[in-house]
């Protein structure tokens, strides 16, 4: 709490001086800025460097498992010792795939998408001058940015990054024996974490706070747009969810450092108990990081579904169908977050009672999963449908949406995921409904608003290939992975070409490698086309490209730092008017007519 | 301004008196509880004592929280955000004792081990810390009588 | 839908805050509420490991001594009554501080802050006293020297929790107190008399009352059941 706090008093505090026009220095304007707009690059930026990263990474092991046998001498010359003789070695592969995990869950999917949509569209759509805490909102960047220091560091230290997979269940993390990764690695995996759980909990304190107090005039709860509304259930989730997480690392750490046995039981080697620690349950650990880890999920769906009514209804040129419902499912999704996370620990031996609940609890997502999903193809419907490169990766999100969360409904029955629990089946669920699907929705975002963050346009072209080779190598990749799940073909292994079931793979698995080598250099195209279009992009002419409704396209093209230059607009209707009595589209801030029919 | 809105209502220090009288009972009544319980060795009226114990220190939650943080005289609205999410609490708490529970009847049926050291009686309460006993030796043998944990959990932290 | 009649819900309809509070209480709100589940997450974990685990020690066993009393006193649970009384009355003192800052009254804000930060320090003294004896019995993260209530032997995971629950909340007391300690300063120094109000003051003791109330369960979930 500082002096900030009172400063800016009330919901209206920011009428009056928000809009002082001060000079900014190089070190206020673009390091320690207080503007989300800025703080929202800021996330984006550092979140496509993560992005980049992890899919590096992801690229490099399946470079392992599609080429089992070969060697690549230029692996060699990359990782040094971690790949002997230009094959990665099994530390190296698990270190790997534990970081991508981490990284795109965490850093790109959850600091990346929500921190940079939530930053920057809260304000631009509520109509408001900037968050109801600059201070802690820089601040939650730069947590953010600490953490992904340290856990950059972990890479660099002799035993390497933390490897137990990126769920980091004990023993594998709290025994610092137990692997090479188990040592420094994750110590610096836990300071990392810890550090990205503060700076999300500053980010969503602040997010609740703005929406609920800082609406301009006129915007009722109702009738903010679908992103708003689903930025602010991430923001409830993440506030609930993220101190459980807090509270098991600590845990974790005091396991890992003071002698505790909260997580270990007796813990025998070679038949004697040689550690002294006993009556711990590792299983405690997995109850609390699930916990925190399913809503997790819906932390990074949430704002790709609010993304993606709104990218849709606007290219639809229709009014979203059935508004309450998309709320009221949001509504849902986000409690039914907090009722089903042991449906990830069905074969832990978790009482079977108890699991015939979750799976109950787990089957009922699928209801307002299925609401959203029909009144997006309703708002489809008869639309008058322009194909930006948003509006692809938005109708492609909904196809993934689809395929992915049907295989939900097989993994979260407790007996059929006796069978398919640990195999490619869920990685392929997982990669489909929570990855890609994301992913989607943060490229649809941000090739829709990308001309309200720079005040230029994206190369439509680059846009169309990455749209058509992302979706087909997403299904390339991730269907077949489905098959090889069927089959028994476990996750996190290193090698299948020494097993006799798994041989049969081995064509469908070097295919799967080579498609997503190729679906990450056309990812670096977008990459080109985005940081190319800052500097050379067209200029944007039309403050309101796009035609649309909400606010954020009645500030300037570039806004200062208080979006608005004098009066903040006031809002007259919902964010949907499009189509309306015949005409195109109605900003929110148009009063309502006299002769305007009614809904 | 929003800030002085929600003091019109005068609930002064008689108020506070009767919350803080209020909190003392509540908290000598379960001290009372927790003396009553030290002699009682039937299980089912310790059960009901912790039962009642745990019902009061609700109520003592509820006073401060509604009382002496004011969060009854702010309005409906607020005390819902913030009351309906402490409600997952429910099945928080729930499914995780439940399955604790069920870990430990696991563990009794298929771990013999297990079993076996819970039934263990210690002879007499060890002699504070630093036992020279070696550390393997306390673990796994069934002899292990007066010589317990502690001593192997010191080894370990030296 | 889209029409502005009347507005029978004026709150929610933009421009102000729903709730009549300013965002800096709304967000100490949200915040306690979260810090509420990380309480919440240790003492459930404390009751999972309770749970599957066969015996317990019986806390009138372990926490029965009292400061300065000869040795071997039998008191159960009188130490911690004191605490907890400490508490309860720094509490009662911080609702007054807060209410004296509500009529602008300095000189009672200031009475009553010393007062809260005394109980607090008392409290944090008390604790340091418990955790020395314990201490020095043998008990520590990693080991436990007290035995089952039905003679078997124990887990380290009494003490293990014991320690790290209330080195928890006495790391959010000892916060308290320092946050306590800047907002008697900034009385001192006039600084909420030039604001015109004394919100500060208000939040820290939303702070200090959660502090409060996570000991009545910290108190009952360790020494009473």
């Amino acid at each position: 709490m500082s002096h900030e706090a009172v400063l800016h008093g009330d919901a209206h505090g920011h009428d009056d001086h928000g809009h002082h026009e001060h000079h900014d220095t190089f070190l206020t304007k673009y390091v320690f800025s207080q503007d989300h707009k800025m703080i929202a690059k800021q996330f984006l930026i550092t979140g496509m460097v993560w992005a980049v990263l992890g899919g590096l990474m992801s690229v490099l092991f399946r470079l392992q498992l599609g080429y089992p046998d070969s060697t690549f001498p230029f692996l060699e010359d990359l990782l040094g010792k971690w790949a002997k003789g230009g094959r990665i070695t099994p530390e190296a592969y698990y270190a790997l795939v534990t970081t991508h995990g981490t990284v795109l869950v965490f850093f790109v999917l959850t600091a990346g998408l929500s921190g940079t949509f939530a930053n920057f569209l809260i304000p631009l759509q509520i109509g408001a001058r900037d968050m109801a805490s600059p201070f802690m909102n820089m601040l939650s960047y730069w947590f953010f940015f600490a953490a992904s220091i340290v856990m950059l560091s972990s890479m660099f230290v002799e035993t390497g990054p933390f490897s137990g997979g990126w769920v980091a269940y004990p023993p594998l993390s709290a025994l610092g024996d137990a692997s090479p990764g188990s040592k420094t690695g994750m110590d610096l995996w836990l300071i990392s974490m810890s550090l990205f759980v503060v700076s999300s909990l500053l980010g969503g304190l602040n997010y609740i706070a703005t929406i609920l107090n800082m609406r301009t005039k006129g915007m009722s709860m109702t009738r903010l747009p679908l992103t708003i509304w689903a930025l602010f259930f991430t923001a409830v989730l993440g506030v609930l969810s993220f101190p459980v997480l807090l509270s098991g690392f600590i845990l974790l750490i005091f396991d890992r450092n003071f002698g505790t046995s909260f997580y270990l039981s007796d813990i025998f080697v070679n038949g004697v108990g040689a550690l002294p620690n006993e009556g711990g349950s590792a299983i405690l650990y997995q109850h609390l990081f699930w916990f925190l880890g399913h809503p997790e999920v819906y932390i990074i769906l949430l704002p790709a579904l609010g993304m993606v009514s709104e990218i849709i209804s606007i290219n639809s040129r229709k009014p979203i169908f059935g508004y309450m419902a998309m709320v009221g499912s949001l509504f849902a999704i986000a409690i039914l977050a907090f009722l089903v996370w042991a449906h990830h620990m069905f074969v832990t031996g978790l009482n079977p009672f108890l699991g015939s609940v979750f799976v109950l609890l787990t089957l009922l997502i699928a209801v307002p999963s299925v609401i959203k999903v029909f009144n997006w193809l309703t708002t489809l419907w008869k639309g008058n449908i322009r194909f930006t490169p948003a509006m692809l990766f938005a109708i492609g999100f909904v196809s993934l949406f689809i395929s992915g969360g049907l295989t939900g409904i097989w993994l979260g029955n407790s007996a059929l995921d006796i069978h398919l629990h640990d195999t490619y089946f869920v990685v392929a669920h997982f990669h489909i409904v929570m990855g890609v699907a994301s992913m989607f929705g943060m490229y649809a975002g941000i090739y829709h608003w990308f001309p309200k963050m720079y005040g230029k346009q994206l190369n439509n072209t680059l846009g169309y290939i990455h749209f058509w080779v992302t979706i087909a190598g997403a299904y390339m990749i991730f269907w077949p992975m489905h098959y090889e799940g069927l089959a028994g073909m476990p996750r996190r292994y290193y090698d299948f070409s020494i097993w006799e079931s798994f041989k049969q793979f081995g064509e469908l698995n070097k295919f799967i490698s080579l498609v997503s080598m190729i679906v990450f250099m056309v990812q670096l195209s977008f990459l080109f086309n985005f940081f190319y279009s800052i500097f050379k992009g067209r200029k944007l002419i039309d403050p309101n490209p796009w035609k649309s409704n909400t606010l954020e396209w009645t500030a300037p093209i570039h806004p200062g730092h208080g979006n608005w230059v004098g009066e903040i607009p006031e809002v007259h209707r919902w964010a949907y008017d499009y189509g309306k009595d015949g005409v195109d589209f109605i900003p929110q801030t148009t009063p309502v007519g006299a002769d305007e029919s009614q809904h | 301004m929003s800030h002085t809105a929600h003091h019109e209502e005068n609930h002064g220090t008689g108020e506070i008196k009767k919350v803080t009288i209020i909190l003392s009972v509540l908290t000598i009544v379960e001290l009372i509880l927790g003396f009553w319980m030290i002699g009682i060795t039937s299980e089912a009226l310790r059960l009901a004592i912790k039962g009642t114990i745990i019902i009061l220190m609700l109520a003592k939650a509820f006073y401060i929280v509604a009382y002496f943080m004011h969060l009854k005289h702010e309005l409906k609205n607020l005390i819902m955000t913030v009351v309906v999410p402490l409600s997952l609490f429910v099945w928080f708490i729930g499914a995780f004792l439940i399955d604790g529970n069920s870990f430990k009847n696991l563990r009794n049926t298929y771990d013999p081990y297990f079993k076996e050291r819970s039934t263990i009686k210690v002879e007499k309460k060890a002699e504070g810390h630093g036992g020279s006993h070696a550390a393997g030796a306390a673990h796994g043998t069934a002899d292990t009588t007066a010589h317990t944990k502690d001593t192997a959990a010191v080894e370990n932290n030296h | 839908m889209s029409t502005a009649t009347v507005d029978t819900t004026k709150s929610w309809s933009g421009g102000k805050s729903p709730f009549n509070v300013e965002y800096g209480k709304l967000m100490m709100w949200y915040f306690l509420m979260s810090d509420a589940f990380t309480f919440g997450a240790f003492l459930i974990s404390y009751g999972t490991i309770r749970f599957s685990t066969n015996g317990w020690p019986d806390p009138n066993v372990v926490f029965k001594s009292f400061p300065f009393a000869p040795e071997g006193v039998n008191a159960p649970l009188v130490f911690v009554s004191v605490m907890t009384f400490i508490l309860i009355v720094s509490s009662v003192t911080m609702v007054l501080a807060v209410k004296a800052g509500q009529e602008m009254d300095k000189k009672s804000v200031v009475k009553y802050m010393i007062w809260t930060i005394i109980g607090g320090i008392a409290f944090l003294s008390c604790q340091a006293w418990e955790w020395n004896h314990l201490h020095h019995e043998g008990a520590w993260w990693g080991r436990n020297p007290f035995i089952n209530a039905d003679g078997t032997a124990s887990s380290t995971n009494f003490t293990n929790y014991f320690f790290t629950i209330t080195g928890f909340h006495g790391f959010h007391v000892f916060t308290g107190v320092v946050i306590n300690i800047i907002m008697l300063i900034m009385t001192l120094l006039d600084k909420f008399e030039q604001r015109g109000h004394y919100l500060m003051i208000e939040k820290a003791g939303l702070y200090w009352h959660f502090v409060d109330l996570v000991w009545v369960f910290v108190f009952t979930c360790f020494y009473l059941v």
